[in-house]
């Protein structure tokens, strides 16, 4: 009998120790669980936002324009240099800081 | 040659532009034929008779050499005013986009007839002038607008 009651004790005893065990492994389960749901939505979007707002912000520039063929670079700098003719010959038919300074359409620039 | 004189002999009578042109050698150009080449002896001054004639400077792009065009001379136009300026070297290089003809007027022979006849030589001189200090002053406005430019982006 004695045998009998100390096995039961023993095996509560060891029931209730896996019992907290087990708890305390799966609270820290929950913390880690509970944490991704409160940033779902921006990882992803930062991902697919990042090369996009690069791209505008002018960083893969060169990038984009070694993709642009040299004859294309070609045509954009003597396009460039035509405006700036007529913008210079322009400035010396009425010459105004303003017309000096004035902006270029140029896509060599833009 | 149209009716109207081309801009070196502007002013002139047509008997004494004709005297001047007949110093000149015609010469034919077919589509992509240099003219002359940068750094190259001015020997002659060039009228356009027919025709447009690139003038290009050489550009760095991407590593290799490429002629970037500057201007363009069309018929009735003058080109080559290196011949009148020491050092006698032609700052650009010249080649027919078209099939031109241009009339080359050696600077000896051009410079002795101006000499001889001081009222012809005093218009051609201010005509002269006039090419030269149009792409002068072209040319400085373009540089200043580019120095502005070049001003902005050091203060962004």
């Amino acid at each position: 009998m004695e045998m009998f009651m100390m096995a039961a004790v023993m095996s509560l005893l060891g029931v209730a120790v896996c019992a907290a065990l087990f708890a305390a492994a799966t609270r820290g389960e929950r913390v880690e669980a509970s944490r991704p749901a409160e940033q779902p939505a921006l990882a992803p979007q930062r991902f697919f936002a990042s090369a996009p707002a690069a791209a505008a912000a002018g960083e893969p520039a060169r990038a984009q324009q070694e993709l642009v063929p040299v004859e294309a670079l070609l045509l954009q700098i003597e396009q460039h240099i035509r405006l700036e003719q007529a913008a210079a010959e322009s400035f010396l038919r009425t010459p105004t800081g303003q017309s000096l300074q004035s902006r270029t359409t140029s896509r060599l620039l833009n | 040659m149209t009716a109207t004189l081309p801009d070196l002999l502007a002013g002139l009578a047509e008997e004494e532009a004709a005297r001047v042109l007949a110093l000149g050698r015609h010469s034919t150009l077919p589509a992509g034929a240099v003219l002359f080449n940068l750094g190259d002896a001015a020997d002659s001054l060039f009228v356009v008779e027919r025709g447009q004639i690139a003038l290009t400077l050489p550009m760095k792009v991407r590593g290799k050499e490429q002629d970037v065009l500057i201007e363009e001379r069309a018929t009735g136009q003058t080109l080559g005013w290196s011949a009148l300026v020491p050092p006698h070297h032609f700052t650009l290089k010249a080649a027919a986009l078209v099939d031109s003809e241009v009339v080359a007027l050696p600077r000896i022979a051009l410079c002795a007839h101006l000499a001889a006849h001081p009222a012809v030589g005093y218009l051609v001189a201010q005509n002269v002038s006039a090419v030269v200090g149009q792409r002068l002053q072209v040319f400085q406005t373009m540089w200043l607008r580019e120095m502005q430019r070049v001003v902005e982006l050091s203060q962004a």
